[in-house]
């Protein structure tokens, strides 16, 4: 039973949420989607701030709202950190932090020493939020939520009102979260960018409704509903860093079945770092020949769909563990004599290394 | 300038109505206030209004219906002869609850406003945190809020401190009891003591222009905070 | 459409300012309300045409008010000191005339006042008791002599409330918030209090005399009507309203003798 189960039926003036949702309780879960697709809301009806009038929502086994239940938000063991810190201003970040652990019972508390040091606030504790930079506050307001010990952390963009810079600042520190603590994690986003990093589980909605769902490799290398994670279609793999070729200032990532080079951006030997690599960087071949791309893998057809231009083509191919998504010509699939099964060459002229 | 010793006593008087207001007003007013701010149901219109009355009604209409209401057969004179308080007027506390009537908006709507601008985020912050509402309020509303109940204490209690019309209606003009400095100063110029009234009009004219002055300097700025 | 409405407008204002020759403001004190309405009509009557307004109030305030140039051009005081004062200050047109003896009587709504004596007032089951403020109201420093006089002072002083005038006392005691009160008996007399309750007549010897006085203000040095006014107030008519609402006339006694006690419903 460690899964989210939720189904909420809502409407508003000019919206409507309608969806029935099975979530795992482990890891990131990204609620991707445009601003107005109900992700936000769907966050506060888990979180209890919003009440769907026919709503069911059990976690864990336990019912939090059902037609005769009601669990208010305060009794909900969950963390929330909101789009902006929403700091208490009359009290210092050390009173932010204890505002939680003094209202949880003696035996719940943690120490919150990890949680100040994962997000490196220890030098601010006396300060008043209003002394804080935008990141900071954001900081704080994440181990806010982490020192209440929940048993699910929901965190409505918490980037979205940071700049580019700060984005910068605080996603470590999100990663590293991710990699350390074991609390699962409902991350409401509409970046690419931070949902490639941070998901292992993607949502995607839209209009009030769940389009796509199921773990986020999988889910991007779909080819029925090819969903773009930015400006182009592209999938994930997880990878560790193998070598480093100081010479051509490169590294080596590698992946179960396969590795891939690309540039050397420092991070060490043995470190685990997630790349993306978008269809239109992709092209297949059934032999090998001279070329400047240096990244040729064999693998496998593993699906081939329609693209949204009728002379295009989505082809999966599978490489070890790793699944590529290509875009090409229908004319240059059919040269190929592609199908399901079939070798191939994969040629991967561009790596998107995601940190 | 000495003052005489009933005007010492209509002053103390004075300061005790409007400190007792103040602390019932406290009570009383935070919960509407509290209310008003978050309610978006359609009673919210009325009872506003209700509240406000008091600002635009004169102290005539006002003390002639407290009049009425708190006499033998009214229905608050009902009440209090039934519970075995006696009659209301010409008493120190018939005058405390005319006053708190009469004081109602300058405690609520700065209390009202004060809330609302806290917004409605703070106290969701504060349910994900493991608040109960009530929790939330004392701890989260109110420190937030304690401009607003400064700027609405200070106007209760010089709005009754300043109070007449009323106190006149309904006093009796008691020495001790209900003459409080704002009457004692009316008497004064009946009497044609003109030194008298001068003396303490001045007094009550600094008073206020320092509550104010101690008001308006004490303004936090409003792009504070976070 | 604009322009016809400014000349009617301007017809009404000229017309406003011929009639603004034949009309008055009088000054009168409280206790005079329901007596002056009545001389008041009988006047106009008389002279049609006269536009009398009456303001009544406190004493004290007209006083107060004239001195710093109120536009009144008669002052019917209650105590004879107020119009006295103006003519020493020079503000009057006219010598100090006295017209009524005002007297004091016992009122009550909730009980039969025309059975009681000022003794009866020291029963405790007489809780409140509302008199005119003494320190300035003419009519509550009456009503303190006479509690003085009779020795009652300091037993029922801790029960006194005070109202700003002697109107503001009669409803006192009309609201039920006081028992009993010392009003005039120029206000115990109109139907408005008579129907409500009987009264007892305070005697006289009790308290100095409710010397009534008026003038007729510098401002109204000129004014025909307004001198017209105060003759009519020594006419038979308006010394026949006066008698009729409790007031003692001068040269006549300090009357209204004869129905003592005689409004018990």
């Amino acid at each position: 039973m460690e899964n989210i189960h939720a189904c909420f039926r809502l409407e508003w003036p000019g919206f409507c949420l309608d969806l029935d949702l099975t979530l795992p309780l482990t890891g990131v879960t990204a609620l991707f989607g445009p601003s107005g697709s109900g992700k936000t809301t769907l966050l506060r009806c888990i979180a209890g701030l919003e009440r769907a009038p026919h709503g069911r929502l059990t976690v864990a086994g336990e019912i939090w709202q059902d037609t005769r239940h009601w669990v208010p938000t305060y009794q909900r063991p969950l963390g929330y950190v909101f789009q902006e810190a929403s700091l208490f201003s009359h009290l210092t970040v050390d009173g932010n932090l204890n505002y939680g652990i003094r209202r949880i019972s003696t035996t719940a508390r943690v120490s919150m020493e990890h949680a100040i040091e994962l997000l490196g606030i220890s030098q601010l504790l006396d300060r008043k939020p209003d002394r804080l930079s935008g990141g900071e506050r954001q900081r704080v307001a994440i181990a806010r939520a982490l020192a209440v010990n929940p048993r699910l952390l929901l965190m409505d963009e918490p980037l979205a009102a940071l700049d580019l810079k700060r984005k910068q600042e605080i996603l470590p520190y999100l990663e590293r979260l991710h990699d350390e603590l074991k609390i699962p994690v409902l991350y409401v986003s509409h970046s690419p960018d931070e949902v490639a990093r941070l998901a292992d589980h993607l949502v995607v909605m839209e209009t009030g409704r769940v389009l796509a769902d199921g773990p986020l490799v999988q889910t991007l290398a779909r080819l029925d509903l090819p969903i773009h994670l930015g400006e182009d279609i592209g999938t994930i793999i997880e990878t560790t860093v193998g070598a480093v070729d100081d010479e051509w200032h490169l590294m080596r990532v590698d992946f179960p079945g396969g590795n891939l080079w690309a540039r050397d951006s420092g991070v060490p030997v043995g470190h685990r770092v997630r790349v993306r690599v978008l269809a239109r960087d992709v092209s297949l071949a059934d032999r090998l020949g001279h070329s400047s791309i240096q990244n040729v893998l064999n693998g496998i057809v593993d699906g081939i769909g329609d693209d949204q231009h009728p002379g295009l083509a989505l082809v999966r191919v599978k490489v070890g563990e790793a699944m590529l998504v290509a875009r090409l010509t229908k004319r240059a699939a059919a040269s190929l004599e592609l199908q399901v099964g079939k070798q191939v060459w994969v040629q991967v002229k561009s790596v998107a290394l995601l940190e | 300038m000495p003052l005489s010793d009933s005007d010492l006593l209509a002053i103390w008087l004075s300061l005790r109505l409007a400190g007792t207001v103040t602390l019932v007003l406290l009570l009383v007013g935070t919960p509407i206030a509290w209310w008003l701010a978050r309610t978006r149901g359609w009673w919210k219109g009325p009872i506003g209004a209700v509240v406000a009355l008091p600002l635009v009604l004169p102290p005539s209409v006002l003390g002639f219906y407290l009049l009425v209401a708190m006499g033998p057969s009214g229905p608050i004179g009902r009440l209090t002869q039934s519970l075995g308080l006696g009659l209301l007027p010409f008493t120190f506390w018939g005058l405390v609850v005319a006053s708190v009537i009469y004081s109602l908006p300058f405690m609520v709507q700065p209390l009202q406003t004060a809330f609302e601008a806290i917004g409605d985020r703070p106290l969701e912050v504060a349910a994900t945190l493991r608040a109960s509402p009530l929790d939330a309020f004392f701890t989260v509303a109110v420190p937030l809020a304690l401009p607003g109940f400064l700027t609405a204490s200070i106007l209760t209690f010089t709005h009754t401190v300043g109070e007449f019309g009323v106190v006149l209606m309904i006093g009796g003009n008691l020495a001790g009891i209900t003459r409080v400095a704002s009457v004692l100063i009316y008497d004064h110029v009946e009497a044609l003591e003109y030194t008298e009234a001068h003396r303490l009009a001045a007094l009550m004219l600094i008073f206020s222009f320092l509550v104010l002055l101690a008001v308006y300097a004490w303004r936090p700025n409003p792009k504070k905070g976070s | 459409m604009m322009k016809s409405l400014f000349l009617v407008l301007c017809c009404l204002w000229l017309a406003e300012s011929a009639a603004w020759a034949e009309k008055i403001t009088v000054a009168a004190a409280a206790d005079l309300k329901f007596a002056m309405d009545e001389l008041v009509s009988v006047f106009k009557n008389a002279n049609p045409g006269a536009q009398v307004d009456v303001v009544y109030g406190s004493s004290g305030n007209f006083y107060s008010q004239i001195k710093e140039g109120a536009p009144y051009d008669l002052f019917f005081s209650a105590d004879i000191t107020y119009p006295e004062q103006l003519v020493t200050g020079g503000l009057a047109a006219s010598d100090v005339k006295p017209y009524a003896f005002g007297r004091i009587v016992l009122w009550s709504g909730s009980l039969d006042a025309s059975r009681m004596t000022l003794e009866s007032l020291a029963d405790p089951k007489i809780a409140r008791i509302a008199i005119a403020n003494p320190q300035h109201a003419p009519y509550g420093k009456r009503a303190q002599e006479a509690l003085q006089a009779a020795g009652l002072w300091d037993k029922i002083e801790p029960k006194l409330v005070y109202g700003e005038n002697i109107a503001q006392t009669a409803q006192f005691v009309e609201s039920g918030n006081a028992q009993v009160g010392i009003i005039a008996l120029s206000l115990a007399v109109n139907p408005e209090l008579a129907s409500k309750g009987g009264y007892w007549l305070i005697p006289d010897k009790l308290h100095q005399p409710l010397k009534q006085a008026y003038v007729i203000t510098k401002r109204a040095e000129n004014n025909a009507l307004a001198r017209r006014f105060a003759e009519y107030m020594g006419s038979k008519p308006a010394r026949t309203v006066m008698i009729k609402y409790g007031f003692g006339l001068p040269g006549e006694g300090s009357g209204n003798q004869g129905n003592q006690g005689s409004q018990t419903q």
